[in-house]
């Protein structure tokens, strides 16, 4: 069963990286060959798996992984504080399908975009490729430190490729982008590694307290037992195997006794049972990279800077690690803050939303605009994720796939006026239809999609989202009904901003500013663009008008995650809180 | 009750399977048209036409089979979410008596709008684009009515707001185009966010957007002394159900915003003036017959969740709107401005109509409208080709807008088909006796009266307001297109060139196939069509289709209540039938009088250079300053909000964050000079030292026997002293 696909969709690029690393510079069009060639078997595979993958079998996030792969990676004795284990633990499940899929199709979007880099051509493939293993490697790991280690490593290319192949501002740029978002890891290593000190891996502890013969698999009777134990406090602390696997997390009944961050160990900072904070530590890690207004500023200049094909891979696929990290990680280990502070993290969802359209709207660079149009359509999935309704949390999921896909083709779309003018300043331009009018079409269909016109899939996404958010007041009793209704609004101001451009710089007399004319050459789309806007346009279309296709993989795992996280939720929130007052 | 059996699949019949036939047909031609319409001879018009054609033959086909005779209803799961609380999304048609009549009239109004364009659209070169948007106009109009449930109804909506965006702006290279399209889809998505919540708020207590479901679960439920009490279950779970009639209200009047939005309604009303941008056959389809009639048919099929309270307020904005456009109209020189003001005026009416219970007048109503409202576009249409020719062509004269009425005068004698055809639909329009104006007109008027009765049972007569406004709106209307005809038909022909220059040719006044479908309009804006007796509305074979009692079956209204009486007012009133009839002539006719009276013996030059006069002329004129108003009020705001708060991102966050790191920066410094100088210092103060003592040692040992001594004879006698003093 077992034939090794997600080490081959996290290595594959690895492995191009090494070619491309043993050629000679001059070679600079097999060396984007093999680039394409890499990314484009991750994407066979990506689609493979997408298959393969059965969407009605059960899984709720702690369970029901599938393609399971489990080695130990890192295994030593600690003497009396009990074992060490990392291991190389990946699987994928409803949520991860999701996002391997849109990365499998996005990298080579990217390839094929990036094709016009002149500049240190190998070093710039070298980086996209590590980059494209480190990203589908933070999708596929189970335990947290793999994450965080993939997590980690996405941050050096992503540093490079903005801050070498970027434009004028670059180096500000980058910096902002790695300070940003190495703030936020901090914060997720600290969390990291107190949940270390708290969890235990329940069979390995089973194997080591002679409960589990040697050889013979994993019974739930064993586990259950182990997890007894320890609640009970009788395990020895050096027969204790210690675990960053992140389903073993998820388990209350895994966490030691008295270690900080078990439900019941009542530690109070400022006022806030250390599980709180936790939980806000990792959120604000992940919100940083969603980016969730007030931490959003690293993005409209890392985008305004970065190349199009490295905009393309930021905002379709760096940004969902971050919507991808709360869900895998930071809802399901801490339920009880994730209903505890939903209002805060709904609140933050429609700040975002309306923040950045806002933003957008008062743009004149049509990059920035569509940057901040990212703040903003990503702020639909903290409130899904936040109603914690079966409707909420498959539309946040459907939301990061959907706006991987449409974010794309926006800022490819931008690409092609930047590539002809080198200029993209709204007010710049007018008339462009006239000029381009295959280009125009690309950029109407981009626009509206992004819009959430029906038919697309940015429509399913936020409808679902919205009947989430709206519904929660009767269904979890979790958010106010206020912040949906605001929510709402967000898609006024969105067709404001989108319909604005498209009247300042697409329609109308044609006129340029007269500086640039001379260089601006403004032919139509070539055989290259049409290559990767045709693609995701036909896409966002399939999954607007076909959304079964997506729903049918995740639903499962969406709604069993749902469902566990608000149960586990409310239960912990109640011993929390109740130890707190003792 | 089992929400999910309600919910079960249905099975398709050949019925349903050609209505999505006829749904497909016109998005298939808008692929071919875009993509290969270049290519195509004749860029493919006669694609799409045909393929219009076929659906109008399909869709009376349909009509003939389910008329009067039994509903279809298929439905299959479009997706699912696998929850306990979640049914199915499902996706279905439904075919009753009020989707075929809407089908009929909009794949007719369609073909006959085509055929029209065929000669208006000659030689422009978007023609293929043009076609192209038309089938894509269709197919959204058409999902509208076919869907069964109003998540899909709200896709479509949304589709015609895109088609129709593309349609306003079609000649996009005028920035006026532009920014009427803009305009239109942003006010329409107002009301959509409407719609939306709406449609949040069924979904969240009924959990399903079926419209049938929907029905039958409101007839299951039922009013309290207070609240609205249903119950059912899902996957075996029960719900219960305790609404408020302010909950239930407020979910109505989501819905009604989203007509409010397309069918523009006050205050939303402010797009549809602009929207005559748009080529003028667009507006004939999109902006008079069937698109802003979409928000009509939406309150027509969610008539059963409205409350008393809902209704209430649907019938005070419908008349709001039907005085305001009225009172727009009378002073507008734009032959395009006058029909959009009419138009809202008219679809006032309808609103009112829904809202006081007449929902078999109001629908009607919206049937005969459409007919003479394209005939009087496309009349439009031809008047304005024909001037705009004529301007053209006489040469010098390009300065004249031919969309002036000022400039025209005496057209009957140079363009009398189109006269004719025109006085036909306007005297529809009016609603003189004979014609299909005067019956649905009537019908309406007369709804509201027993509407006024039942609510002012408990002795508040404001309710006559409505009804009252009604009649003043049918003066208003006389008296607008009197002077309409007036400027356009009578007098002399005021612009700077020959009249005769606005026919073709001497022969010919228009190509035949643009005068082709006016004609057919404006033949079926006689009221023969519509009622054997054309004096009465009670025989019209529309009105008995659409009644309540063909929507009823499926259960109860939640204001079932109101409307048995208003009905059962309406059914003995028998003299007042009379009275609104004979009273509605005599308006009409003293409308049209006043007007011919005013201007029949003004002098050209007069008539050339009228302006609006006095406080209510200019109110008039500026429709009411609404443009200004909402600018002021809503649009300004915003973006200044916007601009601050990206100056609160450069200013606060980012300025936060780089004076944070510049502190850093400081604090490391600092830190380096700590280093360099502390630890550094100490360091090198500890080595200097031992350098030192080094130093003084070295010195020590100097190698002569009589310092030796003396160091020893030092230390002997410190030893000593050491001794004594301690």
């Amino acid at each position: 069963m077992n034939d090794f696909i997600l080490s081959g969709l996290i290595f594959t690029p690895l492995l191009a990286a090494l070619v491309v690393l043993l050629m000679p510079i001059r070679l600079q069009k097999p060396m984007k060959a093999v680039a394409l060639l890499g990314t484009l078997v991750q994407m066979g595979l990506a689609i493979l798996l997408y298959f393969r993958f059965d969407g009605a079998a059960l899984s709720n996030g702690q369970q029901g992984y599938q393609f399971v792969e489990k080695l130990n990676w890192i295994n030593f004795s600690l003497g009396t504080l009990g074992r060490f284990q990392i291991e190389y633990f990946v699987g994928v499940d409803g949520v991860s399908i999701s996002m391997v899929l849109l990365t499998g199709i996005i990298g080579v979007i990217g390839v094929i975009s990036s094709w016009t880099i002149k500049k240190n051509v190998k070093g710039y493939f070298l980086l996209y490729l590590l980059l494209m293993t480190s990203v589908m490697g933070c999708f596929l790991a189970l335990d947290f430190f793999l994450f965080y280690l993939f997590f980690e490593f996405m941050l050096l290319p992503m540093y490079f490729l903005i801050g070498i192949w970027g434009g004028p501002k670059r180096e500000y740029a980058a910096i902002k982008f790695f300070i940003y978002t190495l703030v936020g890891s901090l914060f997720i290593l600290i969390v990291m590694i107190g949940l270390y000190t708290s969890v235990i891996d329940p069979a390995a502890t089973a194997a080591q307290l002679g409960l589990l013969e040697k050889g013979t698999a994993i019974n739930a009777n064993a586990i259950a037992q182990v997890q007894q134990l320890l609640q009970q406090n009788t395990i020895n602390s050096a027969e204790m195997v210690r675990t960053f696997s992140i389903p073993a997390m998820m388990e209350p009944a895994n966490f030691i006794p008295g270690s900080l961050l078990h439900v019941l160990s009542g530690t109070v900072l400022w006022d806030l049972p250390l599980r709180f904070i936790a939980f806000l530590l990792l959120f604000a890690g992940f919100a940083i990279k969603v980016p969730s207004v007030p931490v959003h500023t690293w993005l409209p200049d890392a985008h305004v800077e970065a190349p199009t094909p490295i905009s393309v891979l930021l905002a379709a696929i760096l940004l969902k690690v971050g919507g991808y990290g709360l869900i895998r990680i930071v809802y399901p280990i801490f339920p009880d803050a994730g209903a505890y502070f939903s209002v805060l993290v709904g609140g933050l969802g429609v700040l975002s939303i309306i923040y950045g359209a806002l933003c957008a709207l008062a743009m004149n660079d049509l990059k920035k605009l569509i940057a901040y149009s990212s703040v903003s359509h990503m702020g639909f999935v903290l409130l899904g994720l936040a109603s914690l309704t079966a409707e909420g949390v498959n539309g946040a999921i459907y939301m990061m796939f959907s706006h991987g896909i449409i974010s794309a083709m926006l800022f490819l779309v931008v690409g092609v006026i930047y590539d002809r003018a080198h200029d993209r300043m709204i007010l710049n331009f007018r008339g462009l239809a006239k000029r381009m009018p295959a280009y125009t079409t690309f950029v109407v269909i981009a626009f509206f999609a992004s819009l959430g016109l029906p038919g697309f899939s940015g429509f399913i996404s936020e409808l679902l989202v919205l009947v989430g958010g709206f519904s929660a007041p009767e269904v979890t009793g979790l958010l106010p009904r206020w912040l949906t209704i605001v929510a709402v609004f967000g898609l006024l101001l969105a067709a404001a901003y989108y319909l604005w451009a498209l009247q300042r710089m697409f329609f109308g007399k044609y006129w340029i500013f007269p500086e640039l004319r001379e260089k601006a050459i403004l032919t139509d789309l070539n055989a290259r663009e049409y290559l990767m806007l045709v693609p995701l346009a036909i896409l966002a279309l399939l999954f607007g008008i076909f959304p079964h296709l997506l729903l049918d993989k995740i639903g499962v795992t969406a709604t069993g995650f749902t469902e566990l996280v608000l149960q586990n939720g409310q239960e912990q929130l109640h011993m929390v809180l109740s130890s707190m007052r003792r | 009750m089992e929400l999910t059996q309600l919910l079960k699949p249905l099975a398709g019949t050949p019925e349903t399977t050609t209505a999505l036939v006829v749904l497909l047909l016109p998005l298939l031609a808008f692929l071919v048209l875009y993509f290969f319409g270049k290519r195509l001879p004749r860029q493919g018009d006669w694609l799409a036409i045909g393929v219009t054609g076929v659906a109008l033959a399909l869709s009376v086909y349909l009509f003939s089979q389910i008329w009067n005779t039994t509903t279809f209803h298929s439905r299959s799961i479009w997706f699912s979410l696998p929850s306990s609380i979640v049914a199915d999304f499902t996706a279905g048609v439904l075919l009753d008596n009020l989707t075929v009549l809407m089908l009929v009239i909009v794949t007719f109004i369609s073909l006959l709008v085509q055929l029209f364009s065929v000669g208006y659209m000659h030689g422009d070169e978007g023609y293929n684009r043009y076609f192209a948007y038309l089938g894509l106009f269709t197919f959204s109009m058409l999902g509208i009515v076919l869907v069964d449930n109003l998540l899909l109804l709200f896709v479509f909506w949304e589709l015609v707001g895109f088609s129709s965006y593309l349609l306003i702006g079609f000649w996009c290279d005028r920035p006026t185009a532009v920014a009427a399209s803009k305009k239109a889809f942003l006010v329409n998505r107002v009301g959509d966010i409407g719609l939306l919540l709406g449609l949040f708020a069924f979904y969240t207590y009924f959990r399903t957007f079926d419209l049938e479901v929907l029905r039958t679960l409101i007839g299951a439920g039922e009013w309290t002394a207070n609240n609205f009490i249903l119950d059912y279950t899902l996957n075996g779970q029960p719900w219960l159900l305790e609404l408020t009639p302010l909950l239930l209200t407020l979910a109505g009047l989501g819905l009604f915003m989203g007509c409010v939005g397309k069918s523009a309604q006050f205050p939303l009303q402010i797009w549809l003036p602009d929207a005559m941008q748009g080529p003028t056959p667009v507006s004939a389809l999109i902006h008079a017959a069937t698109m802003v009639a979409a928000g009509v048919y939406l309150l027509a099929r969610c008539y059963a969740f409205f409350t008393i309270d809902a209704l209430t307020v649907i019938a005070i904005v419908g008349a709001i709107t039907a005085l305001i456009g009225a009172l727009a109209a009378l002073t507008q020189h734009d032959i395009k401005a006058v029909l959009a003001f009419s138009t809202i005026s008219q679809l006032g009416y309808m609103v009112m109509g829904m809202g006081t219970g007449a929902h078999d007048a109001s629908l009607f109503h919206l049937t005969t409208h459409a007919f003479f409202k394209a005939a009087l576009f496309l009349n439009a249409g031809i008047i304005i080709h024909a001037m705009h020719h004529a301007a053209h062509h006489t040469h010098g004269h390009d300065y004249v807008n031919p969309q002036d009425i000022r400039n025209m005068g005496g057209l009957r004698k140079v363009m009398p088909l189109t006269f004719y055809t025109y006085l036909l639909a306007a005297a529809a329009l009016v609603g003189l006796p004979l014609f299909s104006g005067f019956l649905s007109k009537d019908a309406i008027l007369s709804g509201s009266w027993a509407w006024a009765q039942t609510m002012s049972a408990n002795g508040n007569s404001l309710y006559f307001a409505v009804p009252l406004t009604g009649f003043t709106v049918v003066l208003l209307t006389a008296f607008y297109m009197g002077r309409h005809m007036w400027f356009m038909f009578f007098g002399s022909f005021r612009a700077p060139f020959e009249a005769q220059a606005v026919r073709v040719s001497a022969k010919k006044e228009i190509e035949s196939v643009m005068a082709v479908p006016v004609v057919l309009l404006a033949i079926l804006s006689l009221g023969i069509f519509f009622s054997l007796n054309p004096l009465s509305f009670n025989s019209s074979w529309v009105m008995r289709g659409v009644g309540l009692e063909a929507l009823a079956t499926q259960g109860a209204l939640l204001s079932d209540k109101l409307l048995q009486a208003v009905a059962a007012r309406d059914e003995v009133n028998h003299t007042a039938h009379l009275m609104i009839g004979v009273l509605s002539a005599l308006l009409g006719v003293a409308g049209v009088g006043l007007a011919v009276g005013k201007y029949k013996n003004k002098p050209a030059e007069a008539l050339l250079h009228e302006e609006p006069r006095g406080a209510f002329g200019r109110i008039s004129f500026n429709h009411f300053y609404l443009d200004t108003f909402f600018n002021t009020i809503f649009v300004k705001p915003a973006l200044w909000t916007a601009t601050t708060l990206y100056r609160v991102d450069k200013r606060v966050i980012d300025f936060t964050l780089n004076y944070g790191s510049k502190w850093l920066v400081v604090l490391s410094k600092i830190i380096g000079w700590f280093d360099r100088l502390v630890v550094d210092g100490t360091v090198w103060l500890i080595g200097a030292l031992a350098k030192v003592i080094g130093r003084f040692g070295r010195n020590l040992q100097n190698g002569k026997v009589q310092s030796y001594y003396a160091y020893s004879l030092f230390g002997f006698i410190l030893i000593i002293l050491y001794i004594v003093l301690f």
